[in-house]
């Protein structure tokens, strides 16, 4: 380290997230290597280094004798001031090289409100940040991860995108890379060959048209690219690879802890969840793989705390069979087990007292919605009934500390629904009063309410969200009206989740807004601190757009969607199907129960989920 | 169950590990290299471990000082090359022996000793060291020190010995004694006072490292 990167270091907040060299961090000579990988988390390091999906591949690429990927994370605000006033470029954690020392820059798209930061982080790097100035083979900006399923609004930008799970395309991505590295290809030469990766999908190859209301006209592929771009899905769980440790961060982080994956996708059809469609089919990874694998991160990583993870943890098929062999591991080495994503129709006595034997956290459960109409349009299947009955066996074992999540802005909510989430509160509230057995020692409930965005590939993604006007008028009103005892309501702020959803439904003609919005300095948008949404509503208005007319439109059935040729494997028309039932507030089995042919089958060998 | 203590150096990158992060990562490199560490068993269980005078983020130290408590008998053999083997980058173990063996009471230590770097870009200003040692060579140095209980003007002259000022290519670096335990004065004062009372000279930059502990008597702290 040099002594002007010494002397930022020294005036910067929490410094250690900038120095690498944490335990599992992998060092490899870069003379002995092919391909230099970035693999770029456009958040600060304390949400990059919490990402489970970031961790596996991390662990995947550097099994690769000859690829060196290495980790790049945002610096915060005051970090980039120093780094930009003394010219230092962003560079990888693991050598401190620049940025642009690197072949494949990979970047993965959690969150709409991260996109500048991408911007940022190239333009900190010394890379070009449009696609079409970036004319060698070096520097291929590549991404992935659950914002791929819309890549449009940064077609201008990105190279190419991966489409579903990382494992598999990732290293035939990389090989081909080589390939090419060693025949000296073109870039072009290049893009027109990944195309034909299954799961990849490369926008420059894609003509789009609109028609005169500003919606798409068609897509079209030229140089045999695929028309439609099938997401890719690792089949088996058990034999997929899974890092044997973790880098370790030396400083804290959002989630400090290992982590083992029940179960990729969700047995669930909540219909506002773009995770729940996007990740099907389902698939489990068996009980002993799991402690194995368990065992193995917690022995080599040192950490404390292993969280059981999945879209709905309490789904697990052997949930209690896997609790009671990992509590026998962990119990006498002091590791306490944590299972987020639990369902309140799903917690019992039996499973509380499982959680309860290494450490009493808070417990959360997502009503999402206040009355049993709602849910029922959501399909959330679950009732006021199952949520009590958790919070009884919750109180009863001695839990003063209760979360309940719900949204609001949903489609076709009334003033009726929004009283329901106060209503839900109260009985909450109550319930506590007559199980506690110590009451003087008080409850903590606490009400969040956000505000709904419409995902692409959703049922809900034919839906107009609610205007800022109209979402402020409803949070004003529960403000109002969520004012009793022992329940604390806390609200997000309606500006993020509009511009969420203006650009989650984006097209590409959105790159010029983005560029626009972090040229005159957006950046950090998921920051309270630093998001500017007026800056955002200038930057869309002097390119011509209308924000609203991706955000709060109601689209028409028959729209042709920006995202339309990238599919997660769920047919268009059972998402309709299921927005047409949603209007009847008719709801759907899960997989558990019922197929409802959605389709994603189709992606595994022999054609049939395993549920 | 009995107290060991480890000697340490927290150097390179580990500079900038906070006391809280430390205590995190010494847990979990004890957790990795399987050391019999005893936890409380309280309500909400952990390994007790304490530093010894934690050094400031940003800090570095050959000389540092962990006491943790242990089940077995006796310290397990090639611990010392176990934890180095499980350490992140900076960190690097010295010597492990139990509490017992020699072992110190932390409230022992008054003297630490300093490596202070002051570094600039390009060359050294002209008279920077001569000036700098004229300084503290005054009997008296005024400066506000800040602590807990508010600030207090004193001279830093009692709080500091044995100073001496070398100079190097494009940096100058002085190792000097200085007051710790109960009124202690951390060696960034030095920097201060020449900011206070030299303001002709700019110091772009300067490192801090600990190169030992003494007790009152000037006997190195075990």
């Amino acid at each position: 380290m040099h002594k002007k990167m010494e002397a930022i270091l020294s005036r910067v907040q929490k410094p250690a997230r900038y120095v690498g060299g944490e335990w599992g961090s992998v060092m490899k000579d870069k003379a002995k290597v092919d391909l230099r990988f970035a693999f770029c988390f456009p958040d600060t390091y304390e949400v990059a280094m919490s990402h489970l999906g970031s961790r596996i591949l991390y662990g995947l690429l550097n099994e690769q004798k000859d690829i060196w990927c290495e980790r790049v994370c945002a610096p915060w605000i005051d970090m980039e001031a120093e780094m930009r006033a003394a010219g230092l470029p962003l560079y990888g954690l693991e050598s401190g090289d620049p940025l642009s020392d690197f072949d494949i820059i990979a970047f993965t798209l959690q969150y709409e409100l991260s996109f500048t930061n991408i911007l940022n982080m190239l333009d900190l790097g010394g890379v070009p940040l449009l696609a079409a100035e970036r004319t060698g083979l070096k520097h291929l900006v590549a991404c992935g991860g659950p914002c791929a399923y819309n890549p449009e609004p940064l077609a201008d930008f990105v190279d190419l995108f991966m489409i579903g799970d990382g494992e598999e395309i990732m290293l035939e991505f990389t090989d081909l890379y080589r390939r090419a590295q060693r025949e000296d290809w073109s870039k072009q030469a290049f893009l027109v060959e990944a195309a034909q990766i299954p799961g990849m999908y490369v926008p420059s190859l894609y003509e789009v048209s609109y028609r005169t209301d500003g919606t798409i006209d068609r897509v079209t592929p030229t140089n045999g690219a695929p028309a439609v771009v099938q997401k890719r899905i690792v089949q088996d769980l058990d034999t997929m690879y899974y890092p044997t440790s973790f880098v370790v961060p030396s400083t804290d982080i959002v989630f400090d802890r290992a982590m083992v994956e029940l179960f990729r996708g969700c047995p669930r059809g909540c219909r506002f969840c773009q995770a729940g469609y996007t990740y099907r089919p389902l698939r489990t990874k068996s009980k002993e793989v799991l402690r194995e694998q368990a065992e193995t991160v917690l022995k080599n990583s040192g950490y404390e705390e292993i969280s059981l993870s999945s879209l709905s943890t309490s789904d697990y098929g052997e949930l209690s069979g896997l609790t009671e062999c990992m509590l026998d591991y962990c119990e006498p080495r002091h590791v306490s087990l944590s299972l987020p994503s639990l369902r309140a129709d799903s917690f019992s006595t039996e499973l509380m007292q499982r959680v309860q034997k290494t450490r009493k956290s808070g417990l959360t459960f997502a009503c999402e919605a206040g009355t049993q109409r709602l849910r029922d349009v959501i399909n959330k299947n679950i009732t006021e009934e199952n949520v009590l009955r958790a919070c009884e066996i919750a109180f009863q074992g001695g839990w003063n500390n209760v979360k309940l999540y719900f949204m609001m802005g949903l489609p076709t909510e009334t003033t009726e629904d929004l009283d329901g989430i106060l209503d839900i509160c109260k009985k909450v509230a109550y319930c506590w009063r007559v199980n506690t057995n110590n009451r003087a020692r008080g409850v903590r409930i606490t009400a969040s309410a956000s505000c709904f965005v419409p995902k692409p590939q959703t049922p809900f993604q034919w839906d107009a969200q609610d205007t800022l006007a109209v979402l402020r008028e409803k949070q004003t009103y529960l403000k109002g009206i969520m004012k009793t005892k022992n329940v604390t309501f806390n609200w997000h702020d309606a500006e993020t989740s509009v511009l969420e959803a203006v650009i989650a439904r984006g097209d590409r003609r959105q790159g010029k807004a983005i560029y626009l919005a972090w040229q005159r300095g957006c950046k950090m948008d998921g920051w309270d601190q630093c998001f500017d949404f007026d800056k955002w509503m200038q930057a869309f208005a002097d390119c011509g757009l209308d924000p609203a007319f991706y955000a709060s439109r109601q689209r028409p059935l028959d729209e042709v969607f920006p995202w339309d040729h990238i599919s997660c494997g769920v047919r268009k028309e059972h998402l309709r199907e299921e927005w047409e039932l949603s209007r009847t507030a008719a709801i759907t089995p899960d997989c558990m129960h019922k197929c409802t042919a959605c389709g994603a089958s189709a992606l595994l060998k022999g054609g049939a989920c395993r549920v | 169950m009995f107290k060991a203590r480890m000697k340490f150096a927290k150097e390179g990158r580990a500079k900038y590990l906070s006391h809280l992060d430390l205590m995190h990562t010494m847990q979990r490199a004890m957790a990795r290299c399987q050391m019999p560490l005893w936890f409380t068993e309280g309500f909400n269980q952990h390994a007790y471990v304490s530093v010894a005078l934690p050094l400031s983020t940003g800090y570095s130290g050959a000389c540092e000082f962990l006491d943790f408590h242990i089940t077995s008998e006796t310290v397990p053999e090639n611990a010392v090359e176990a934890l180095n083997a499980v350490f992140p980058a900076g960190l690097r173990a010295i010597e492990i022996y139990p509490l017992a063996d020699g072992g110190m009471k932390v409230g022992a230590i008054e003297w630490s000793q300093y490596r202070i770097t002051w570094g600039f870009e390009g060359e050294i200003p002209t008279g920077f060291a001569e000036d700098v040692r004229a300084l503290f060579s005054r009997p008296v140095v005024e400066i506000v020190k800040r602590s807990k209980r508010g600030e207090k003007t004193v001279n830093m002259r009692e709080l500091m010995r044995d100073l001496k000022i070398t100079q190097h290519e494009d940096e100058v670096v002085a190792v000097v004694t200085t007051a710790a335990g109960n009124n202690t004065m951390s060696p960034e004062y030095l920097t201060r006072a020449i900011r206070q009372y030299l303001p002709e000279y700019n110091i772009p930059f300067s490192a801090y490292h600990r190169m030992n502990v003494f007790t009152g008597d000037g006997i190195p702290f075990r």
